[in-house]
């Protein structure tokens, strides 16, 4: 593992799965710290689906195999159609209650 | 053909249980009547194969369960017991069928009816060719659960269900016993399957458990359960009830199934009461009350049903006390007779009461031979077979019982065979008062009535004739091989008698007089009859004044008696008329001792129980479940926010926990 | 290459995808027609499992043994019985539209792949087709509120969930080398200690499974969702999602990470207390029946988890045999919750049962049946399955978990029981509509089965011991 020196700084593994994680932490504090649009949820969503792929990639990189990159690839193809789906979702969520407040989703309790 | 002997009733239930919409009644009832049928063809051969060829086998149908050292599996236990079960019961179940297909042609659900009945043959099929204990546990149940819905078949009435309550609840008392009894076997020899436990019994024959010998208080347990299912003194009372239930359903549980399982469990038990003297000795002396006890109450009884109930329950001591003196062959050969002629008086009674316009008080009936003489023929019979008037098929088995009991030589036997004796005596008696009041003397039923009285159709008459030919020759044909000198071979091992078990030579060589004491007991029977009933008929009013405390109720006295706190009300002539009449005050007895109590007890339960702690939930632990149920249900907020958290505190605390755990 | 082996999922895939275009075409409403399609294709997807050989095709990612035959028989017969189920109920409520089924069909293919995964690329795969199509058919009755709300709840938290799992396999990927699930077997039994990396990499992935199972603390999805959705979807959620995710729970604790079993034993243990404890507790106050049910599933992943803890092959077996036995008494409870109509209107309270055995017999002892069983009273399927999985804890030594695992029995047979009560003594609250002949057939298969499967427990059991010693080598 490369870690950066003072003067020039090579940017190694650890750096990547820094940024991973941070990314990671946003996408999930995204989701519950956030009390206004569901929008906003599903961007955190894919926030944390970007992590996982920087992840594969900085590994299959780091490994020297091709696994990692074709599962990143993998990654994206369903990322696409979960928010194809979850934006629908919305939409009819919406069409029902007139609003995507994150608070408002809730006569479902108990 | 050993599968389809049991499999065929099961089958022809579930056709006609689950599909009777479908199939529409005629064809549901074919339907089952055609599986039966299979199911006696296999039943015949398998009796040819198994018990002439001597070729016992064990049909393994799968594993049933293995838990804890446990291991019970589902096997056709094919010998010469079963199979002389097997086809016996599918024999006459056949016929029952057949003739229910008559009886109870005016019914609203017949589908269900036959359904029911099929599985209850299924059930007792069962129960015969059970592998081990657990098998034989669960076809003894079932018998049991059918029997209560059966007995309950036309459950709109209030008696009919009380009879079922009854029934159920007194073979409950007696599964309680079977239970401990299977437990404590288990105990003892670390298995349940017959062919391990009887090698096994002479190696365990001093084991003690709490102090007492295990083999006899086995014995003993076992036997209790079978005086649950097999009416004997003490648990005898559910059998008269019984008979609310319809006809054909008496015939199937007094004559094929049901009550003699409990003689079958002491002839498979052979091998294991053979070791336990004490427990035989009860058997007989319980065996031998029965016969006499029952009896006694037969002469008095004045619904045909339960005359022929009573007359099972003495007959069913007969069948015990010949097992307690060690001669389970002539048992079983009593058992094998006696389901012909009692399926014959029974199926015979009900071709009265359908002819009689549902009437079934015999002093309101009489001159009616004339006009159904099909039913007076063969009842003639059957009485003759019951009373064991010489070469009728009960004077071969009912001899052959009395003449072991002499044979055995000990103080139980003695006792076994005086009590045999008079009730031989009072069988007759009670069997041709029967006949007379039934139907001859003077029309005593209204004129309205007596113009309908009409033969039964001749899908019921063919069962009857069947039966009737079953009633003279079963006993002459099979006897030889019973009981006779083809005794050993026929048997082939599947009945285990003791070393010093030699009864069945003995009963050979009792004085000449003893096999003919049955004989004139019986013909002196059949002579006091006449005497009271034809010769002279107000002597049996005057008899009955003579012996009640209150002779001016005789006349007034209801049909059926009543159950429970009506009991208390009705009418009771008292003296040793009413001793008798009332059924030796049995059911009042258990009243008083058991079911108010328990009434009480269970009211009790009810308020504090019920009332209190399940509607209310104030106590302890339901409280506590109740602020549990709280509690979860309040972090269920409904918000996405919430839940993602509590994901996510789960996920650290479990990366924590694996971290830590390293 | 030998893809003939994963015949089974491919005949279902180009099934799914012949069904859509032919509910496409037609001018008027293909609802039924498609639904029958569907049914059978499920059903001949079933057969060819049966007769599907055992080894690794595709490159290593898929694998076929007795394991995955039985959980993929269990998975497709509870989709079949699933669409049996939908079919009345859909027309009624005005959701008879071809996608449902074709959904549904999808979604146990992805339940296929899941239990045939044998490498993280396929697990994920797997996981996703599942999930995909559930999202949507949560939300399928789109012109009610309560419909979309859980559509998009079981939405965001299946994305956060599927998230999670995504970022552990990266991570196991990473430290481990590989994804194939032989590879890392192969690894972990070499390797003397094990990376932080790959045990906090297990622990996420073990997190997006049991989202899926709904298996404490990540259930908290379940009551809302299993409210909010058309009830035959619920029924669906309830069986066959669970069977394949509790299929790869398994293949992948035991698989791959066999040899961390001393590490993710805890956790499934806490899992499966906190499964049995929320699920008795949290649903006695319940007066929504499907809440009730969602409840009673945690409780029931609870109990089978207990096998999956003990890590046995005994305890292994009682997993199987009690997802078996849970799926069938599942599906014909909710057939009698799907057929509960008045004047043509869905209820699904607790109260609208009252009097049931009086204005309809037959129903109210199938239900009686199911709840008994589910409430583990012998001589009941339901008794059987717990009976395993509590005697597997007892001979594993785990006292505890077998000693809560009765305790929170008795708990929550007293919910179960309630439910029976209210049938039998309460007076009634007017008759439900006559149920309909296909949900009548759903109940009395799945009834009798309850019923009578204490006969001959034998051939089931058999069954899973096999899956199981397949899978444990």
């Amino acid at each position: 593992m490369a870690m950066g020196g003072t003067t020039e700084m090579t940017i190694g593994l650890a750096h990547y799965l820094t940024v991973s994680a941070i990314l990671l932490v946003l996408g999930i504090f995204g989701i519950f710290l956030n009390r206004k649009n569901v929008i906003v949820i599903l961007m955190s969503v894919e926030l944390i689906l970007l992590s996982v792929n920087l992840n594969f990639v900085a590994f299959s990189s780091w490994l020297n195999d091709l696994n990692g990159q074709v599962f990143a690839m993998f990654v994206l193809t369903v990322a696409a159609a979960e928010a194809a789906i979850g934006l629908a979702i919305v939409v009819i969520y919406f069409r029902n209650r007139g609003s995507i407040e994150v608070e408002d989703i809730s006569t479902l309790k108990g | 053909m050993f599968v389809g002997a049991i499999f065929f009733p099961l089958l022809g239930a579930c056709l006609s249980g689950f599909l009777g919409r479908w199939l529409g009644d005629k064809l549901a009832q074919w339907a089952t009547v055609i599986c039966m049928a299979l199911a006696a063809v296999c039943g015949s051969l398998a009796f040819a194969h198994v018990a002439m060829d001597s070729q016992p086998a064990t049909v393994p149908l799968l594993t049933w369960m293995d838990v804890g050292g446990l291991e019970i599996s589902w096997a056709l236990r094919y010998d010469t017991l079963s199979v002389v079960m097997v086809a016996m019961v599918t024999f006459i179940s056949t016929l029952i069928h057949l003739y229910s297909v008559g009886y109870m042609s005016h019914d609203a659900t017949p589908t269900r009816f036959f359904a029911y009945l099929s599985l209850f043959t299924f059930m007792m099929l069962m129960l015969v060719t059970a592998d081990n204990l657990a098998q034989l546990f669960f076809g003894w149940e079932g018998v049991g659960l059918a029997s209560y819905l059966l007995i309950g078949y036309w459950y709109d009435r209030e008696s009919a269900n009380r009879a079922a309550m009854k029934a159920f609840i007194v073979n409950r008392v007696g599964d309680v016993f079977f239970m401990l009894g299977l437990a404590l076997t288990f105990f003892t020899f670390g298995s349940i399957e017959f062919d391990t436990i009887f090698p096994a019994v002479a190696q365990h024959a001093n084991d003690r458990f709490a102090g007492l010998p295990a083999i006899e208080l086995i014995g003993v347990l076992l036997f209790l359960g079978a005086c649950g299912k097999s009416a004997q003194l003490g648990l005898h009372t559910w059998l008269p009830d019984a008979m609310e239930g319809p006809t054909p359903v008496s015939a199937l549980i007094h004559a094929a199934t049901m009550v003699t399982a409990g003689v079958f469990l002491m002839a498979r038990m052979s091998p294991l009461m053979e070791y336990a003297p004490v427990a035989l000795a009860i058997v007989t002396v319980v065996g031998a009350s029965t016969a006499l006890f029952a009896a006694t109450i037969g002469c008095v009884q004045n619904d045909i049903k339960r005359i022929i109930a009573y007359s099972t329950c003495s007959q069913l001591g007969y069948m015990f006390f010949a097992a307690g003196v060690g001669a389970y062959q002539v048992s079983v050969f009593h058992l094998f007779t006696h389901a012909f002629f009692k399926a014959l008086l029974f199926l015979g009674a009900g071709s009265v009461i359908h002819a009689m316009s549902d009437e079934q008080d015999i002093r309101k009936m009489g001159g009616i031979w004339t006009k159904i003489p099909v039913t007076y023929v063969v009842m003639w019979i059957g009485n003759l077979a019951l009373a064991g008037i010489p070469f009728f098929a009960g004077y071969y088995s009912k001899d052959a019982i009395l003449e072991a009991a002499y044979a055995a030589h000990s103080g139980v036997g003695a006792y076994a065979w005086v009590c045999g004796m008079l009730a031989a005596f009072l069988t007759a008696f009670y069997s041709w008062r029967l006949l007379i009041l039934t139907f001859h003397g003077k029309p005593r039923a209204d004129h309205h009535t007596m113009e309908h009285v009409h033969e039964s159709p001749a899908v019921m008459l063919i069962p009857l004739l069947l039966l009737a030919v079953g009633a003279v020759l079963t006993g002459a044909v099979f006897a030889p091989f019973f009981v006779g000198e083809h005794a050993h071979e026929f048997w082939n091992g599947a009945i285990f008698n003791g070393e010093h078990n030699h009864i069945l030579h003995a009963m050979h060589e009792v004085p000449e007089w003893v096999p003919l004491a049955p004989t004139v007991m019986g013909i002196a029977g059949i002579a006091l009859a006449y005497v009271m009933y034809m010769a002279a008929p107000g002597l049996p009013t005057r008899l009955a004044q003579m012996f009640s405390a209150r002779p001016q109720l005789v006349r007034r006295l209801p049909l059926i008696p009543a159950e429970g706190e009506e009991q208390q009300t009705e009418p009771n002539p008292g003296g040793l008329y009413g001793f008798l009449l009332k059924k030796w005050y049995f059911d009042e007895l258990y009243d008083f001792l058991f079911v108010r109590p328990a009434r009480r007890l269970a009211e009790r339960f009810w308020k504090v129980g019920d009332a209190r702690i399940i509607d209310g939930m104030p106590n302890g632990v339901a409280s506590l479940a109740a602020a549990g149920a709280r509690g979860a249900v309040r972090i269920q907020t409904g918000r996405v926010a919430n839940y993602a958290f509590a994901m996510i505190i789960g996920l650290v605390l479990f990366v924590t926990l694996f971290l830590i755990g390293r | 290459m030998s893809w003939t082996l994963a015949l089974p999922e491919l005949v279902l895939a180009c099934s799914g995808l012949v069904l859509l275009l032919a509910g496409v075409i037609p001018k008027q409403e293909t609802f039924f027609p498609i639904t029958m399609g569907a049914i059978g294709a499920l059903l001949v997807t079933a057969v060819l499992v049966l007769g599907q050989g055992e080894g690794t095709a595709l490159g290593g990612h898929y694998v076929a043994d007795a394991f995955s035959g039985f959980m993929k028989i269990l998975a497709l017969g509870a989709a079949a019985l699933g669409l049996l189920l939908s079919i009345d109920f859909n027309e009624k409520e005005g959701l008879g539209r071809f996608e449902f089924p074709v959904l549904v069909l999808f979604a146990s293919l992805g339940a296929m792949v899941m239990i045939s995964a044998n490498d993280l690329m396929a697990l994920y795969l797997g996981l996703e087709l599942l999930s995909l199509p559930l999202y949507v058919i949560a939300a399928f009755n789109r012109d009610n509120a309560r419909s979309s709300e859980a559509g998009l709840k079981y939405f965001v938290l299946g994305a956060l969930a599927s998230g999670l799992l995504l970022y552990g396999t990266t991570l196991v990927y990473g430290f481990a080398g590989t994804t194939n699930f032989d590879r890392l077997a192969d690894a972990f039994s070499a390797a003397q200690g094990v990376s932080a990396g790959v045990i906090v990499g297990v622990v996420f992935v073990i997190a997006g499974l049991a989202f899926k199972v709904s298996a404490v603390p990540f259930h908290m999805w379940t009551p809302d969702v299993y409210e909010g959705a058309p009830t035959p979807v619920t029924a669906y959620f309830a069986s066959a999602p669970k069977v394949a995710a509790i299929a790869l729970l398994t293949r992948v604790l035991l698989g791959p990470f066999g040899d961390l079993a001393a590490q993710w034993q805890q956790v499934i243990l806490l899992i499966s207390f906190g499964s049995m404890i929320l699920g008795s507790f949290a649903a006695i106050g319940q007066i929504n029946l499907k809440r009730l049910m969602a409840y009673s599933s945690i409780g029931h992943v609870g109990y089978a988890l207990m096998g999956l803890a003990v890590g046995s092959d005994t305890g292994l077996r009682g997993l199987l045999f009690y997802m078996a036995i849970y799926v069938f008494m599942n599906v014909g409870a909710f057939a009698v919750l799907v057929a509960m109509r008045r004047q043509g209107r869905a209820v699904e309270q607790v109260e609208d049962l009252a009097g049931l055995a009086r204005t309809d017999l037959g129903m109210a002892l199938w239900m009686a049946a199911f709840m008994f069983s589910m409430a583990g009273i012998p001589p009941l399927a339901g008794f059987f399955s717990k009976l395993y999985v509590f005697l597997a804890a007892v001979q594993g030594g785990f006292w505890t978990l077998a000693v809560v695992g009765v305790l929170t029995s008795v708990v929550s047979a007293y919910y179960y029981l309630r439910v029976v009560k209210v049938m039998f003594f309460d007076q009634p609250a007017g008759a439900l509509d006559r149920a309909p002949a296909s949900l009548t057939i759903v109940m009395a298969g799945t009834g009798l089965f309850t019923l009578l499967f204490g006969l001959f427990p034998a051939p089931l059991l058999a069954a899973a011991q096999a899956a199981a010693a397949a899978l444990l080598g």
